[in-house]
């Protein structure tokens, strides 16, 4: 992973985590938005245009690809780069969380 | 019946735009056209509380970007100066971010971003290179007839207008900026 790409996206926002969470399977903007409203209850709602540029920056950056088209929507999936900063993300995360119990993590 | 209203609105006056046009269709007056600069063409309609949102794309809109606005509810209303008009009724938006076109503050600020990009920095760049040479120009000038007046007077009349411009849109976009930097 480049330096560039690290900089940017580790760590990433609120709605960009869950935008790559819900591409490790083929979907388009509009159903990404109705399932981390489903998930996280109502909690984190991600606007058109915010979805829109998300997925544009993230294609152009490799993290997501183009997957195919459906009724004039189209479909992305996380690239071999996307899942490894969601990776990245997910342990940076699990830290903070058993670091705010008081655990000790290891190296 | 319809009716057209002219009210200009800068580059960085989309918030209070987009709570006019509200106002407008709150009294029974829908946007049925833009035509630039500012002439707003209304329908008379039922009156009711319908969110107006402005988003700047100075490239050509995509098909996917529709069909985007489109699915997540937005009616789109037409465009001008890369400003692309859409509206949602208040009462199809459960929760404030679906009447809202951004959810968060740092897509907000990248379309601030974008306007100084694309819309300040050409208008800085046409009044250095173009208004203020021939203000100089015409001013020190040798001849001073009734062109070079009309000339003096056009120009002077760009100069003043240019600066306005300049200086309000830049502070008002930067202070648009820091609220959502916050």
């Amino acid at each position: 992973m480049d330096d560039r790409i690290r900089r940017i996206y580790v760590p990433m926002t609120e709605s960009g985590f869950y935008i790559l969470f819900f591409l490790q399977t083929p979907q388009h903007g509009y159903g990404i938005s109705q399932q981390v409203k489903k998930l996280t209850g109502g909690a984190v709602n991600i606007s058109a245009g915010t979805m829109y540029g998300a997925l544009s920056k993230m294609e152009a950056d490799g993290l997501i690809s183009f997957c195919r088209e459906e009724e004039k929507r189209k479909l992305y999936q996380v690239t071999a780069l996307g899942r490894e900063i969601l990776e990245t993300e997910i342990r940076r995360i699990e830290r903070l969380y058993r670091n705010s119990k008081g655990e000790n993590v290891d190296a | 019946m319809r009716k057209t209203l002219v009210h200009f609105f800068t580059i960085a006056d989309y918030e209070e735009e987009e709570l006019w046009l509200r106002k407008q269709h709150r009294n029974g007056w829908k946007l049925v056209k833009m035509t630039p600069p500012c002439f707003f063409t209304f329908e008379e309609c039922e009156p009711e509380d319908v969110i107006y949102r402005l988003d700047y794309k100075n490239s050509e809109q995509t098909e996917e970007y529709m069909q985007m606005l489109n699915d997540f509810g937005w009616e789109y209303c037409g465009k001008c100066f890369g400003w692309l008009y859409f509206r949602k009724p208040a009462s199809a938006a459960e929760t404030d971010e679906d009447g809202e076109l951004f959810s968060d503050n740092a897509s907000r600020v990248e379309m601030v971003s974008h306007i100084v990009k694309t819309k300040l920095m050409p208008l800085c760049v046409i009044f250095f290179c173009c208004v203020i040479p021939n203000f100089v120009r015409v001013l020190f000038g040798d001849y001073y007839g009734g062109a070079e007046l009309f000339f003096g007077i056009l120009f002077g009349a760009l100069f003043v207008i240019y600066v306005y411009m300049i200086v309000y849109c830049g502070l008002k976009l930067r202070r648009i900026r820091k609220k959502y930097e916050q």
